[in-house]
């Protein structure tokens, strides 16, 4: 596979893209060589798009017998040094928990593209429904921290998948990207910036510069933990032992690490919240009333917010891009003096209300805005602005 | 904030989809506005119900349309099978002056209630002449679009033409210029009429 190819990037410049098409070149301006997928509605552009452009960057993408086998051959092709990905919808997500854990003990880097749909069950396959949050956070059995990341355009969607390779190849966890039936269908004008500019960006899957450890590790020096880069097998960089069990850095198994290997885990990713948690705020210096959302969401809250802000009321909105690891230190300090939190929602329990909850005072009020299959307009969210001040 | 509701129904391989991606590539390539598109999934796009909505900011200042859904009353509606002529109402149109116009087909809809209480209503017969003058249905596009470009007024017939030029094969170019043509001439008779009616 060749890692150097130009067909990679899209010429520089504008273009019409869907969501889902938005999100694969992402991907493959990142690098991506190995795709791994099962169709499956909201999702399927993807795979059909990465059909036709994988093997013109020298890449792979196959089409897998079903999603616990899409799901096992990315973490083999990423076991051999391919960034890869897969994407599916709520049904498929659920049957690839049982790996995801596995690639988390593993520390294998990969990205998943969540095009969440309606659920439970076969739910309404082509409406927007924000379920599989929960199961981001929670997929697999085990404790390990999971990165995951809520676009809300399509320009985002090409370079927040960036950004989670990047992500994946630095902390080594599993990725989320946040994506919907209705983000994933939606078209609209995205910049392709130069390929020059993009691979700067990219952090490149290479062999490392030394091979004392395989896994990450807590410096003892500085006590802090190091991710080395994967390792790639197949290369003078051997032996690498794997184990599905809590192991030392160089993958040796013994029961006495299992409490440090947990703490890894999760720690590797919250002691580098300060360049994983990326948020966005906007007037909220004296506001009283605080939207906090991602995705769809977000993006209609800004007009409800500028139609509040000319009737006198101050109100802001803290916009969560990474979802996953929840950022209570800054929510926290953009509650404190909130008189009321509004949490619109694509779902109706409201996982994120449920986590603001958890770092809000408890007499301030959290109202959910819940919605199932259809999404917030402006007036939904203004309406509950105007209640709120009343 | 100024925006321009799109909608367009038919049933699926009429040709409503790439209509509707032709209309954002002109307004968001070729006139730098923000838009966005919709369209219907799946069974639907391929024979059944059919429809695509574009929502296009007329305000240069504004760079995201917030909610990318279209909303009723709409600004432009194209209407090209029996089964979703049924289903308009006269209140789907707006009733403001120089939009709310209703583009539709009468030689795939035999009945149109509404028709007679929408005063911008433009009936062309699209795919009777795609078929008869040029040869194939898929030329009825390219009717529509010059009609759309006209009424609309939201694209320049320069950009239209460049986004006709990314569409169509560059073998058939021609033809679809002349199809171009001929519904930017029905939409030209029809604004003449419209105003001599005034």
């Amino acid at each position: 596979m060749s890692k150097e190819n130009n067909k990679r990037f899209l010429q520089e410049g504008k273009y019409v893209m869907m969501g889902n098409v938005a999100m694969s070149e992402g991907a493959l301006a990142a690098g991506l060589e190995f795709f791994g997928g099962y169709p499956i509605t909201p999702s399927t552009e993807v795979i059909e798009h990465l059909a036709k452009r994988m093997p013109e960057v020298g890449g792979v993408c196959m089409q897998m017998e079903d999603e616990l086998a899409s799901i096992n051959a990315i973490m083999g092709a990423s076991l051999v040094g391919a960034k890869s990905m897969t994407a599916t919808s709520g049904p498929g997500f659920s049957l690839m928990v049982e790996t995801i854990s596995m690639a988390a003990c593993l520390e294998i880097p990969f990205v998943f593209c969540d095009v969440q749909r309606n659920g439970p069950g076969t739910g309404f396959v082509t409406e927007p429904h924000h379920n599989d949050l929960g199961l981001m956070r929670f997929a697999g059995n085990g404790e390990f921290g999971v990165i995951a990341l809520a676009p809300m355009n399509c320009q985002e969607l090409f370079d927040l998948t960036i950004t989670a390779f990047n992500f994946a190849e630095t902390y080594r966890c599993p990725v989320f990207i946040i994506s919907d039936a209705y983000l994933g269908h939606l078209h609209e004008a995205i910049n392709i910036p130069p390929k020059e500019e993009i691979m700067k960006k990219v952090i490149p899957r290479e062999l490392p510069d030394n091979f004392d450890n395989k896994f990450t590790y807590l410096d003892p020096t500085t006590n802090k933990y190091i991710t080395p880069k994967a390792p790639i097998m197949g290369t003078d960089y051997v032996p690498i032992m794997f184990l599905h069990q809590p192991h030392n850095p160089n993958g040796m198994s013994s029961r006495r690490l299992a409490l440090p290997f947990t703490q890894m885990l999760i720690d590797k990713i919250k002691l580098n919240m300060d360049k994983i948690s990326l948020t966005e705020e906007y007037k909220l210096e004296d506001a009283e009333i605080v939207i906090i959302s991602y995705g769809l969401p977000v993006r209609t809250s800004y007009r409800a917010v500028d139609i509040a802000r000319k009737e006198g009321i101050k109100v802001g909105i803290f916009r969560l891009i990474t979802v996953w690891p929840f950022p209570d230190e800054k929510v926290k300090k953009v509650v404190k003096d909130a008189k009321a939190v509004i949490v619109p929602e694509l779902n109706y329990t409201g996982i994120i209300a449920e986590q603001v909850e958890r770092v809000t005072k408890l007499e301030t009020p959290i109202i959910r805005i819940p919605k199932v299959c259809d999404f917030h307009h402006p007036n939904d969210i203004l309406e509950k602005i105007r209640e709120v001040v009343k | 904030m100024v925006r321009y509701e799109i909608r367009i129904a038919g049933f699926g391989g009429q040709g409503v989809i790439t209509l509707s991606k032709m209309i954002i590539t002109a307004v968001s390539l070729y006139e730098n506005l923000a838009a966005t598109q919709t369209e219907a999934y799946s069974a639907s796009a391929r024979g059944g119900r059919c429809w695509a909505e574009v929502i296009v900011e007329l305000d240069r200042n504004i760079e995201t349309i917030d909610y990318p859904q279209a909303l009723r009353p709409y600004d432009f509606l194209i209407i090209l099978s029996g089964e979703s002529a049924a289903s308009v109402n006269p209140d789907f149109i707006k009733k403001d002056e120089n939009t709310g116009y209703l583009l539709w087909d009468p030689s795939t809809i035999q009945k149109f209630r509404a028709v007679r209480q929408i005063k911008k209503a433009l009936s062309i017969p699209v795919q009777k002449i795609a078929v008869e003058k040029f040869g194939n249905i898929v030329f009825g596009n390219s009717i529509l679009f010059g009609a759309f470009t006209i009424l609309s007024g939201i694209i320049s017939e320069e950009s239209a033409i460049e986004t006709l030029k990314k569409f169509v094969p560059s073998s058939t170019l021609e033809k679809n210029l002349e199809a171009f043509e001929l519904g930017k001439k029905e939409a030209l008779d029809f604004i003449k009429k419209l105003k001599e009616e005034n």
